[in-house]
């Protein structure tokens, strides 16, 4: 797929080639462009959300090559080349632990902020299997303005247990 | 409720079929409405509802959804009656159009698209008799299809079954036929006793799957064929206006098709009365100058770069907050312009112990996670705009009035919310989507704010200050109540709840109570924020009855108990239960502090009315004045619960929403315009950042039968409860918020 928008700046221009959720894409367009903005606006892709622009509450947050990465302040030419998943790469069948906890336990409030949340909680899991809330506090340090905090910690806490107890 | 079936695009052809009992009159629809086949037709038995051939259950919803569910309690409420199974149910936002073009079907209950709300006291009733009324079209549909007595016929699981013969049929196969029948008589509701749904189950919300794997679209995800971008930036100074520009300077920049400029000149008003719910005069734009590209960053680049000046205005005048804060606190001196509540003479009594303190409360940004934008297209035939509104009903007047289009031309198209908060009631946000967009017609533009614009140019919290005297008599209860408030807010939220009718003055144990207020709006544009003015009252109401509580060296939870002794004891209820659970009166370390609040959305004034929220709080302050707030344990009275996990959700969103506007947050100014333009400089709790209990207690509901709004409630009592248990750890009393800005160092 390629995408091209109508810049007359060749300078400020880049080929750069993505993979997001295994399906390769290659796109002209500016170097500084955020791959917040390449996901959403160039590849359609809506899940991953904007809510700050500077890297502070997390709605953004993507999987770079298997890293939490908010998106937002990422320049589309410093992942060329790299592995994305997006919330909507999560798990195919919307089946992920999380994905199922966070419906069985009714995480959401407006919803906005929780793909974010479920990027983050799960590339937490991946990196930590049994998450202290500590580590919690420390690693899914999103905004959630609906308060949907002490369901998130909680969610995380059964996924970690239900993963364990499951090997 | 006998009419809630009448269509008006049927008409009855004959009347009085019976059978079994059941009075029938059946109805079909007009030549114009074309020829229906039963296999393939959705059948709509009213406006709210419709049935398809394969049982789907889909309500049309006027009120939306931000977060609170109700687009998922209305139809849990249609369901309890209408026996179908919840897995077939689905919801769809309710037109504002369509509600205008037929004479209003959706007007049930104040404020019908006003988002939340799905247990109103008018509306979910309604929507039980909805349920309840196309069960027993259904019931008589099947009865036709088999010569049968309908008293002989069950509904349940979406599934109609002649207990005699054991005969089925499922809803979707005899719909298209029930719609056309219309009852002569409308069916009992059941009484809630005989609940099987409602009170029971507590259904996750019906758009939660989208919320996890990101297919939930909300007013940011529209993407509209042949769609561009615009980026907006308004006068930093409210009020001010746009000068001069630049746009050859960035026309050639990447992307870019057009710079447009708005002000109010460009309105043209509506061609009929507008029917906005929250009326057009507070919705007008701001002067701006805005950028339109292929792509949001291409615009955003350009708008960055596009030389603009501006004329900021008088309000440029105010050199920082304090200065308004300093001139809303003078305007106290005087007598208030309206006396909102008096009984007896609060200058009679001229000797007794006084207690008197100012308290303040500033301006707060509600930011909710989606920032604000929306799309709209405008061609010379209609107009249609996608939004992430709070209430379509005012999207659509005030789409209207900014095109001066018929209303038959316009359409909203509602989205998800993203959070609102109160933020996006008004829809000036939507008139500026359509002032830009309808400059660069028959193309779909969408507009995003930055989170900067956005916080920068909000409809922020109403500051208010308020002035408050008590005379205690020699058991140092109060003799008098004598509070005056300047509320520096737009009319339309420049609300009295919780400050004329607190409970203190309306129990009838302060026997002179004297409450007014002085309006005195400054540039800084106000807007709903959650629980308006509410949320200001309960800080200060309940941080002076603490004061008096501690003047009469009483206990502040005797104190109250008194005070309440003769009003609805659901209060008292709250109270005890809260202090309780928090082992209220154990001897605590030093350091550590206890404190109490209690409050009521928005009937403080009425007995067994509204939400009562009680909160306890448990703090401790180092000597250097770090404060830790460990535990919050709340008690809440909102009569009964539909819903138990979504009012539990309410109540700790709530919570959390109130402990974050009590610690932190403050809109502060600078030559008249807003410092803080993001969550870096306007801080919001995060995860690490919770007191480590946060308990929710169920335990002193009342019962009593209503099932009042709870998502504002809890906001109210969870600041003073933390300002009064700092007092109690420190001696340092706080009259205002953000709590954190105080220096709390003690010993
Ligand atoms: S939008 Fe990227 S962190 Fe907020
Ligand atoms: S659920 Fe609304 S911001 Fe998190």
């Amino acid at each position: 797929m390629t995408v091209t928008d109508n810049s007359i700046n060749a300078a400020a221009s880049a080929s750069i080639s993505l993979t997001v959720n295994g399906e390769q894409h290659r796109l002209e367009l500016a170097a500084d462009t955020p791959l917040l903005w390449v996901l959403r606006d160039h590849l359609g892709m809506t899940g991953t959300k904007f809510g700050c622009g500077i890297a502070q509450c997390g709605a953004c947050t993507v999987h770079v090559d298997g890293r939490a990465t908010r998106s937002c302040m990422m320049p589309v030419e410093a992942v060329d080349g790299a592995t994305i998943t997006t919330i909507e790469g999560l798990a195919p069948r919307r089946d992920h632990v999380l994905q199922t906890l966070w419906l069985e336990m009714n995480v959401p409030q407006c919803g906005y902020c929780q793909s974010g949340m479920l990027m983050a909680a799960a590339a937490l899991l991946d990196d930590i299997p049994a998450p202290t809330d500590a580590d919690i506090d420390a690693r899914v340090s999103n905004i959630c303005r609906c308060g949907t905090y002490p369901r998130v910690r909680a969610a995380i806490h059964r996924a970690a247990a239900a993963r364990n107890g499951g090997q | 409720m006998t009419d809630v079936l009448l269509n008006r695009r049927q008409f009855l052809v004959s009347a009085s079929v019976v059978a079994g009992g059941m009075s029938l009159a059946l109805v079909s629809r007009t030549a114009s409405a074309g020829t229906v086949s039963e296999a393939d037709t959705v059948a709509e038995f009213s406006p709210w509802l419709s049935i398809a051939p394969d049982d789907t259950v889909t309500v049309y919803v006027p009120t939306g959804e931000f977060g609170t569910g109700s687009m998922t309690q209305v139809p849990m409420n249609v369901a309890e009656e209408l026996g179908c199974d919840w897995a077939h149910v689905r919801a769809e936002f309710a037109s504002a159009r369509r509600d205008y073009l037929e004479g209003g079907p959706y007007a049930i209950g104040s404020q019908p698209f006003f988002t939340g709300h799905g247990t109103d006291h008018a509306r979910m009733p309604y929507a039980l008799q909805l349920g309840a009324s196309a069960r027993e079209r259904l019931k008589a549909a099947a009865a036709q299809r088999w010569s049968a007595a309908v008293a002989d016929i069950q509904a349940r699981d979406s599934v109609l079954t002649h207990i005699p013969s054991g005969r089925t049929l499922r809803y979707g196969e005899v719909a298209a036929a029930a719609a056309m029948i219309a009852l002569a008589e409308e069916p009992a509701l059941k009484p809630q006793s005989e609940w099987t749904f409602l009170g029971k189950a507590s259904p996750a919300k019906l758009q939660l799957p989208g919320m996890v794997d990101g297919s939930a679209a909300y007013g940011i995800d529209v993407k509209v064929p042949g769609m561009v971008y615009a980026a907006l930036l308004q006068c930093p100074v409210q009020g001010g206006r746009l000068r001069h520009h630049e746009p050859e300077a960035v026309m050639k920049m990447p992307g870019v098709r057009a710079v447009v400029t708005v002000d109010r000149s460009g309105t043209a008003g509506s061609p009929v009365t507008a029917k906005a719910t929250f009326g057009l005069a507070e919705t007008a734009v701001q002067s701006a100058v805005a950028v339109i590209a292929d792509h949001y960053w291409q615009a955003k680049t350009a708008l960055q770069a596009l030389p603009v000046a501006w004329d900021f205005g008088e309000g440029a005048d105010w050199k920082t907050e304090q200065q308004l804060y300093d001139d809303a606190l003078a305007r106290l001196d005087e007598p208030a312009a309206m006396v909102l509540r008096e009984a007896g003479d609060v200058t009679a009594v001229t000797t007794g112990r006084a207690v008197a303190a100012d308290y303040l409360t500033p301006y707060c940004d509600q930011a909710p996670m989606e920032p604000l934008n929306g799309t709209a297209l405008v061609t010379s035939e209609r107009v249609d705009v996608w939004t992430p509104c709070q209430d379509s009903q005012q999207a659509y007047w005030v789409a209207i009035d900014e095109t001066g289009a018929a209303p038959e031309q316009v359409f909203v198209h509602r989205t998800l919310v993203g959070g609102a908060f109160g933020r996006r009631s008004f829809s000036e946000d939507v008139r500026m989507v359509v002032a830009i967009a309808k400059q660069y017609p028959d193309v779909p533009v969408q507009v995003i704010w930055s989170r900067e614009e956005m916080m920068r140019q909000g409809r922020y919290r109403t500051l208010i200050a308020a002035r408050m005297r008590a005379v205690l008599d020699a058991h140092g209860m109060p003799l008098t109540w004598d509070a005056r408030a300047c509320q520096a807010g737009n009319p339309m939220v420049s609300l009295p709840l919780g400050f004329a009718d607190a409970v203190y003055a309306v129990s009838g144990a302060i026997p002179n109570v004297r409450i007014g207020t002085t309006r005195h709006p400054y540039h800084i544009l106000t807007g709903a924020y959650r629980g308006p003015c509410y949320n200001s009252h309960a800080f200060m109401v309940e941080t002076f009855v603490d004061e008096c509580a501690v003047a009469a060296g009483a206990d502040p939870l005797d104190y109250r108990l008194k005070l309440l002794a003769d009003w609805d004891p659901a209060w008292s209820n709250c109270l005890r239960v809260a202090a309780e659970k928090a082992g209220w009166g154990k001897p605590l370390p030093e350091g550590r502090g206890m404190g109490i609040a209690i409050a009521n959305w928005p009937m403080a004034g009425m007995k067994q009315a509204g939400s009562t929220v009680c909160a306890v709080a448990q703090v401790d302050v180092s000597r250097d004045g770090k404060l830790t707030v460990h535990a919050l344990d709340v008690t809440f009275d909102c009569g009964r619960f539909v819903n138990r996990d979504a009012v539990l959700a309410q109540l700790e969103g709530g919570v959390i929403y109130g402990l974050n506007m009590s610690l932190s947050e403050e809109i502060t100014i600078r030559d008249g315009a807003v410092v803080e333009g993001n969550f870096h400089e306007y801080r919001l709790l995060r995860m690490a950042d919770l007191p480590a209990r946060i308990n929710i207690h169920f335990d002193a509901l009342s019962g009593h039968d209503r099932f009042a709004m709870i998502g504002e409630a809890p906001v109210g009592p969870i600041g003073p409860a933390i300002g009064n248990a700092i007092f109690q750890a420190t001696g340092k009393r706080i009259r205002s918020t953000p709590l954190l800005k105080h220096d709390l160092a003690w010993g």
